[in-house]
């Protein structure tokens, strides 16, 4: 469960990379892979290294006009996934 | 676009 002021961010070895050939965006790690579908590309791209969790679900709850508790929910088990696979980390 | 649950999948070799 990720605080609401914690900052999840991408650790060092993992970075975003678009996939022309298959024309999808996708998380390279060494030795591993995980492709995204749009919604996922821009949750990733609000990890800007400094935005608490709550910052990252009010921007994106404003830029898809949604509700902020449905967004939560499903950023924070989105990201909750990546931290299980470890392409995630989360700073207090 | 329309929020919708974000889909991740692994990829494998």
């Amino acid at each position: 469960m990720i605080a609401p002021n914690a900052v999840p961010y991408l650790p060092r070895g993992v970075r975003l990379h678009r996939d022309h050939v298959r024309d999808r965006w996708v998380l390279l790690a060494p030795e591993r892979t995980i492709s995204l579908d749009m919604i996922g590309h821009a949750i990733i791209t609000e990890l800007d290294g400094s935005s608490g969790f709550a910052q990252i679900v009010d921007r994106l709850a404003a830029k898809y006009d949604a509700p902020a508790v449905q967004i939560a929910g499903d950023v924070q088990q989105f990201l909750g996934q990546l931290a299980e696979r470890r392409f995630l980390e989360v700073r207090a | 676009m329309a929020w919708a649950k974000p889909i991740l999948k692994e990829i494998e070799g």
